[in-house]
């Protein structure tokens, strides 16, 4: 039997001002019919390139150096646009990343499914049937990706829905031509914990029922083992580890699967931390650093009605402790983290940072005390102005803050560079030519230059590819005891809390649904909501298919 | 997604010794090398260049080399009155018979002066209360907007010939008028910009050390602005020469015999179509000032605004 | 929609007495006295002293504000000097002839502007492309009133083809007034020759007012299907199957539509700020020329009024943008 698609030895660069960068480097890749293969890799590892490259919509300035790729006996290297029409969407088919961006803002759902009917039926010569009959087909395959009410959602447009929802019509719009392989790039990725579970349910429930060939591309691991049977690793352009899914992640053989699967945090295991920290002598008193009293944020949408983003909460950050926030998006945990610097206005409330009622500060007072509490940001790539080299940025809370010289505040960019382990010629570039996880330790020493007692973490890691993400929790925790520093941890991830976090409160609409001892929330939660959230977590991680 | 052209850097190894200036400012050099590659590949870009030099190279040493620098200042001399291209006068005469080549060269300088006058004018208020509009916001940018929205919603040329009409004819208040009209579009364009960048990270980066707004607005928000305001004075140079050239021509700017060329059209306009020369010329300087201008424009708006970029 | 079309009727009537208010302050506030700028420069003492009472000049600022809104709420313009007529009745005579010129401008902007727009975006890089930029360059550095001279010295002059100005010849009658623009009111009469006729006459000037209009209409579109044409949406429509022509048709070409009619939009008012510049080339009787030769007499009423007449057909023209994209994009309709 001749494999469904055979990619062989393919390669692939793309030109640049830089002369061209090696994409894919020689891709051995067979799929055969029934099968669900899995690719994992951080980004930067070409494995967008090499799917979009089956599809025939390969980025610009790309060029094939060797190998090809054949579906179902036919070498579709370089294809002709025309022959594309007879294959794309209808013999294979492809869901994106983020639903938003990938339906069109300015037509219904219906009209975009049931163009992609039409041009289906076109293109295999048949006639273009009538209105009513796509209308009806449309209306079966939202039914069939578990869309209610489809009859109403025919007319509706992409804004008037939720990202899970869209996710599920780009499924169905992959679906309309019945394809022999259908695609998913990251289908998971831009969704919450809950949602993403629900979508990884559905296609394996479309793969045992429409008997598919699934490829699934995605950086996390737990998704993919999830839904693969195969899976295959890749890094740098290459594939370097390729089998059954099982296989490799009990027995991962090259040395990067080895180092990727170790960065996961496993959401069932107890930190090792624990034990450590019980065995340490306890410091004598540990007052509360950071309190909050009723805090409670509210907004005035542009139709007038109220939202309350933040509800009456209240809680105490002790001394030297990780204080951990968790919930999903839209749960307000991010208005909480802002407001407790006071970078969001609370509507009612008080702050009280080291004994001391911040709530009402305002003007020198209030930049003052600024100097106590610093922030870091979730996404680095932002959080750093463009414009500024690294030793500005470093430099800036410096020279806002204290009236150092510009030779001090030098040497101080240094050290602080030396602190989180970046070379000190950094400071002469420019954020774009960092990696995610240089910017996030740049960030860090920009929050640490002037020696705060807080930091406040909000999703630290969350934009960053998963074995830099465990380099920068370990960093975090050794900073901790070097500096004495108190951290309030913001995270939707279930693991990555349990990992590091001492005490957490579960966050969910702008609400306390629980809090407590870390260990004791993830051990015996008390509340069905923290339950429903661990179950979903647990199910995206990887321990949980690998007992299966 | 597509692979970003710059790598990260792979860590060095860490050295004593003090670093050159070619290693500390690397990064520039590459940035500045990659702006002259981009710029240098498209001939349109490097045509509006070559055409802003000459015109400035003009502008700046034109009275000099001009063979009857009295044509300028309306020297008669009726014995060459109206006298067709030959290579005594490479343009012509006028009716005045002053060499034409002389006027058109002089009038660079004019032109040069209009042009900066009011962009400067129109940049310096624009992005001063854009800024502020954008980053206050709140009844301060209400206010600040429908004024702008007010001069906007009348046609640039129309309110500024009312200007002129109002304040009487002549350059200086042709230009005074071009400016009152031409800062709204600084507003709008400055505001919008700041209103993204105001969401971005690193403002609330910057809030979060203690950051103070002058500080704020100067060393984060304008530089990240710069680009279309760089653009935006690139293109408005040529657009604001061809405005007043438009005065001039309806007899409300320069008046003659000053070597403007819109109003050397102007009077050229009545020897039509005999005295070809006469107008051929000043307008074809000013097409080729403005095109220059708007081409480098564009060209500079391919390398500095990343939307437009294909990599 | 209905109330978002309210709303917009409202911005419409704030921006009338802004305007109105805009072009008082600049008559008042204008360094000079305005007296003596409607007595004309070789006024007496006595003459502006007794225009300034009759004017109502004496009184206070906003005292004169009120007046002036008074009158402009009656419809009064003021009286030309040099006519001594009714400026609203001069107006209104010469407005059709500048409506048709436009008209006609912005129909040829649109009809070639979008067409090449789409086809440099799609061939982008390509020789259509860089003939289209330097091309759409040009038309908006191009003086004006040059290019028209140069036209008028090609067809007129020396081809003899079409005629050199004006919008009918003296001995022609023009057709009864129905809408006032003679290429729809000679169709209605019946009378082809006049129509034809007065096509010859309008096609120079309207050909002159559209190049600039043209070639940022074509800019905007190039640049917003270029932008359209690499975003996700457009990616994974191809990733379905559907044609190239249809995504760059119909998909693109709507979602490229709305930033193209915000320069349509634009453009409508700038041309009628042109009109002033053609409409003094090509003799064409509209109320561009009516405000130069005015502004030229030093009759200033003419030429504010003229102002506040541009101002309204621009606001018309951007009320009517406004809720085309309410129409395109769903996404404002709801507000």
């Amino acid at each position: 039997m001749t494999a469904l698609l055979d990619i062989k030895n393919y390669r692939l660069d793309i030109g640049t001002f830089d002369g061209p960068v090696h994409v894919l480097k020689g891709i051995n890749l067979t799929v055969n019919r029934g099968d669900t293969l899995g690719i994992v890799g951080e980004s930067g590892s070409g494995k967008t390139v090499l799917v979009r490259s089956v599809l025939g919509i390969g980025p610009r300035n790309s060029k094939v150096v060797e190998g090809s790729i054949s579906f179902d006996g036919q070498d579709i290297t370089n294809l002709p646009e025309k022959d594309w029409t007879k294959i794309r969407g209808i013999r294979i088919s492809m869901i994106f990343q983020d639903p938003m961006t990938y339906l069109n803002p300015l037509f219904t759902i219906g009209r975009q499914i049931s163009d992609v009917i039409a041009a289906h039926e076109k293109a295999a010569g048949q006639g273009v049937s009538s209105k009513a009959a796509r209308r009806a087909r449309t209306e079966e395959l939202l039914d069939q990706v578990g869309l209610p009410n489809p009859s109403m959602l025919y007319s509706q447009y992409p804004h008037q829905l939720s990202g899970g929802m869209r996710q599920r019509i780009l499924i169905a719009m992959a679906l309309a031509g019945k394809p022999d392989i259908l695609i998913a790039d990251e289908p998971t990725t831009a969704l919450d914990v809950t949602v993403q579970a629900q979508v990884l349910d559905l296609i394996n429930s479309l793969v045992e029922k429409l008997n598919l060939t699934v490829i699934m591309i995605s950086h996390d691991i737990g998704a993919i083992a999830t839904v693969a049977k195969r899976c295959a690793v890749m890094y740098k352009g290459e594939i370097v580890e390729q089998g059954m899914t099982q296989d490799i992640l009990n027995r991962p053989q090259h040395e990067y699967t080895q180092r990727l699967l170790a960065a996961v945090p496993d959401i069932d295991v107890p930190p090792e931390r624990v034990a450590a920290e019980v065995a340490e002598a306890k410091p004598a008193k540990r007052g509360n650093l950071l309190e909050a009293i009723d805090l409670k944020k509210v907004y005035r949408t542009q139709a007038g009605a109220d939202f309350t983003a933040v509800n009456s909460i209240s809680l105490a950050v002790k001394t030297g402790e990780i204080f951990g926030v968790v919930g999903e998006s839209g749960s307000g945990k991010s208005t909480l983290a802002r407001m407790l610097m006071r970078l969001i206005e609370p509507t009612s409330g008080d702050i009280i940072f080291d004994g001391q009622n911040i709530s009402g500060l305002s003007g020198e007072p209030l930049r003052q005390m600024r100097r106590h509490m610093q922030f870091v940001f979730q996404n680095p790539h932002s959080a750093l102005n463009g414009r500024h080299t690294i030793g500005d940025a470093i430099g800036e809370p410096l020279r806002i803050q204290t009236n150092m010289s510009r030779r001090d505040i030098e040497a101080r960019a240094e050290a602080l560079l030396d602190i989180v382990q970046l070379p000190k010629m950094f400071k002469y570039r420019y954020p774009h030519e960092l990696s995610g996880g240089q910017k996030q330790r740049v960030c860090i020493a920009r929050a640490i230059a002037l020696n705060p007692r807080l930091l406040i973490l909000d999703e630290p890691t969350s934009a960053l590819d998963i074995s830099v993400q465990a380099q920068v929790l370990d960093f975090l925790q050794e900073l901790r005891s070097e500096l004495n520093l108190t951290y309030v941890f913001i995270s939707h991830n279930l693991a990555v809390i349990r990992q590091i976090c001492d005490r957490t409160i579960v966050m969910k609409r702008g609400e306390i649904v629980e809090q407590g001892d870390t260990e004791q929330i993830f051990l015996a939660p008390r509340e069905e909501y923290t339950k429903a959230l661990i179950e979903s977590g647990r199910k995206t991680s990887q321990a949980a298919n690998l007992q299966a | 997604m597509t692979a970003h052209p710059m790598t990260p850097i792979d860590t060095p190894m860490e050295d004593t010794r003090p670093l050159t200036f070619r290693e500390r400012h690397a990064s520039q050099i590459r940035q500045w090398r990659l702006y002259a590659h981009m710029f240098r590949k498209s001939f349109s870009s490097m045509l509006g260049l070559s055409l802003v030099v000459l015109f400035l190279i003009l502008a700046a040493i034109g009275p000099l080399i001009v063979p009857y620098p009295e044509a300028a200042s309306g020297a008669i001399n009726m014995s060459a009155k109206l006298q067709p291209p030959s290579s005594t006068y490479w343009f012509g005469t006028d009716e005045m018979g002053a060499d034409i080549f002389s006027r058109v060269i002089i009038g660079a300088r004019t032109s040069l002066w209009i042009g900066v006058v009011i962009t400067g004018i129109a940049a310096i208020v624009g992005i001063t209360l854009g800024i502020i509009a954008g980053y206050r916001g709140g009844w301060v940018r209400a206010v600040i907007m429908r004024v702008t929205e007010l001069f906007l919603a009348v046609p640039g040329l129309a309110l500024a010939l009312a200007i002129v009409a109002a304040l009487g004819p002549g350059i200086t208040n042709c230009v005074l008028a071009l400016a009152i009209v031409w800062w709204p579009g600084y507003v709008r364009l400055v505001e919008a910009k700041t209103l993204s960048i105001k969401e971005e990270l690193f403002i609330e980066s910057a809030r979060s050390i203690g950051a103070k707004t002058p500080w704020i607005l100067w060393h984060h928000i304008l530089p990240n602005c710069m680009s279309p305001i760089i653009v935006k004075m690139s293109m408005d140079m040529g657009m604001a020469i061809l405005s007043a050239a438009s005065l001039g021509f309806i007899g409300l700017g320069a008046q003659p015999p000053s070597p403007e060329w819109g109003a050397m059209i102007s009077v050229a306009r009545t020897y039509m179509p005999d005295w070809w020369w006469y107008s051929l010329f000043p307008g074809a300087a000013i097409f080729l000032t403005v095109l220059g201008f708007n081409l480098l424009g564009d060209g500079l708006r391919d390398i500095l605004d990343p939307r437009s970029r294909d990599r | 929609m209905l109330t978002f079309a309210f709303r917009k009727l409202l911005t419409l009537v704030g921006t009338m007495i802004g305007i109105a208010a805009l072009t008082f302050l600049i008559t008042n506030v204008a360094p000079g006295d305005p007296a003596r700028l409607v007595a004309g420069p070789n006024a007496t003492e006595d003459m502006v002293a007794t225009i300034r009472t009759e004017y109502g000049l004496d009184k206070s600022l906003p005292e004169q504000f009120i007046v002036y809104m008074g009158e402009l709420v009656r419809g009064d313009l003021g009286t030309s000097i040099v006519t001594t007529r009714p400026v609203l009745e001069e107006v209104m005579r010469y407005a059709p002839a500048t409506l048709e010129l436009v008209f006609v401008a912005m129909f040829l902007g649109i009809v070639i502007g979008v067409p090449l727009g789409m086809l440099s975006a799609v061939y982008k890089d390509g020789p259509l492309d860089q003939v289209t930029r330097i091309f759409s360059i040009s038309g908006v550095a191009i003086p004006a009133f040059w290019f028209g001279i140069l036209l008028q010295l090609l067809f007129s002059v020396d081809l003899e083809w079409l005629p050199v100005s004006g919008r009918l010849p003296l001995v022609t009658r023009p057709p009864e007034f129905v809408t006032g623009l003679l290429l729809v009111d000679s169709l209605i009469a019946g009378n082809f020759s006049t129509f034809w006729t007065s096509l010859q006459h309008i096609i120079l000037p309207a050909i002159v007012l559209s190049f600039p209009c043209l070639a940022s209409i074509l800019r905007v579109n190039r640049a917003e299907m270029i932008e359209v044409l690499q975003s996700d949406y457009i990616v994974a429509a191809r990733a379905h199957g559907i044609s190239s022509f249809r995504i760059i048709a119909l998909y693109a070409l709507k979602n490229a539509m709305l930033p193209t009619l915000a320069m349509i939009g634009l453009r409508f008012g700038w041309m009628l700020g042109s009109t002033v510049l053609v409409e003094t080339v090509f003799d064409w009787p509209g109320i561009g020329l009516y405000a130069v030769s005015s502004a030229l007499s030093s009759d200033f009423k003419p030429v504010v009024g003229v102002t506040l007449m541009i101002g309204f057909f621009f606001i018309v023209a951007n009320t009517l943008v406004d809720l085309a994209y309410a129409w395109i994009d769903p996404r404002l309709r709801k507000a």
